[in-house]
């Protein structure tokens, strides 16, 4: 206890009583002033250790929330610039089947603007318009953001979130309900679009996508929602609301639109010719 | 008051300068700071109690930053770092306490 009682009685330096003793006896003032150099010197020297050590010690931004930010700007810049682009493409678009229609009607062969119209449509080119379904569907309210994505049977993957094989057999099962258009948070199904994982991330044709996933199907809304419910793909979104708390919410309506895709593009497949006329409906067949 | 100036002007030096600081000096800067606070209470206290002497003032300085480093390295060679901080920070922070309830007492006589 004694230590204890000796910190807490005299926390002084016992040093300055006795060197003041020393000095009494010597007949000099018992304290030296407090304006030596030795003194200002130590002072310095102090608060350069507080300022250094404050800034040494406080916590800095790691390297790897450096690294994410810098991502984060990067992947924002592409992203304008791919919305830019998009944009141009669109206008060139429009210019050019401008220029066809002028081409066509200068020389007077049989019209083709009908036919090029639904061959346009029917690759998906098309903003279309329409009775149909928006089906929305959104994480559980419990799933973290940070989980990994997989496929849904995979370990350690959130079973709250949407994967991308949910999205597929959701939209398989709406075109087998007679959705004659779909597209997923603006982006258009064609036959060249495919609904990916990559990471954490659903990819549909490419683009990211983040939740929620609003489905737009152009089609009967009565009819698809009839053959929709019980089919497997209706089963299967009815136990992923059960089960794992995803959201899903459909809701019909008489006039809903879903845009053309603008990134249509082969380069190498070339047509088989044959003699037999293509005559199918105008229906965008089954994209994904 | 001319201390406290030099304290302000090494504070200010310290944060412009702002000098990187190894890496393994960075585990022994905590302590070093405590070890400086009570060496600086103590000299105000001994300043107010009229005995005030420089060489003792730094003799104490010196010897708690190095007795404190010294804990610290003590502690990491043998395992029981943390613990040995804890002490150290427990026994000066008492001190510092007292000295400061000190100087109250002398400033405010309360």
């Amino acid at each position: 206890m004694s230590l204890i009682t000796s910190m807490i009685r005299r926390p002084l330096d016992p040093g300055y009583a006795e060197a003041a003793k020393r000095r009494r006896r010597a007949g000099l003032p018992q304290a030296t002033p407090t304006r030596t150099v030795l003194v200002v010197v130590m002072a310095l020297l102090i608060g350069f250790m507080f300022a250094v050590s404050a800034k040494a010690l406080r916590p800095k931004p790691s390297v790897a929330a450096q690294a994410r930010a810098e991502l984060i700007e990067r992947i924002e810049t592409l992203q304008s610039g791919a919305a830019q682009s998009e944009a141009q493409i669109r206008a060139l678009t429009k210019e050019v089947r401008g220029y066809e229609e002028m081409a066509l009607a200068q020389s007077g062969a049989p019209d083709l603007t009908t036919q090029i119209e639904q061959y346009a449509l029917q690759a998906g080119l098309t903003p279309l318009a329409g009775p149909g379904l928006t089906l929305t569907l959104d994480d559980a309210t419990s799933a973290g953001t940070d989980a990994q994505a997989g496929t849904r049977p995979s370990g350690g993957f959130d079973s709250g979130r949407v994967a991308a094989g949910d999205l597929q057999i959701v939209v398989n099962g709406l075109w087998g309900a007679g959705a004659e258009a779909i597209s997923i948070n603006g982006q258009r199904l064609t036959s060249t679009a495919a609904i990916r994982f990559a990471g954490q991330a659903v990819i549909v044709d490419f683009r990211p996508l983040s939740r929620p996933y609003v489905i737009t199907a152009l089609g009967d809304p009565e009819q698809m929602q009839r053959v929709f419910g019980p089919s497997f793909a209706g089963v299967y979104l009815d136990q992923l609301t059960r089960q794992y708390g995803i959201r899903a919410a459909f809701a019909a309506s008489k006039a809903l639109t879903v845009p053309g895709d603008s990134s249509m593009h082969v380069e190498f497949a070339k047509p088989i010719p044959s003699d037999v006329p293509s005559a199918r409906p105008p229906t965008t067949g089954s994209g994904s | 008051m001319i201390p406290a100036i030099g304290l302000l002007v090494g504070l200010l030096v310290g944060l412009l300068l702002d000098p990187a600081v190894p890496l393994w000096l960075q585990p022994y800067l905590p302590i070093a700071i405590i070890a400086a606070l009570d060496a600086v209470f103590g000299a105000v206290r001994a300043v107010l109690d009229g005995i005030f002497n420089d060489k003792v003032f730094v003799v104490s300085f010196l010897s708690n930053v190095v007795v404190a480093a010294l804990i610290v390295f003590l502690g990491d060679q043998l395992g029981v770092g943390t613990q040995l901080s804890t002490g150290v920070v427990v026994v000066l922070g008492v001190r510092i306490f007292s000295n400061v309830a000190s100087i109250r007492r002398h400033l405010f006589r309360a």
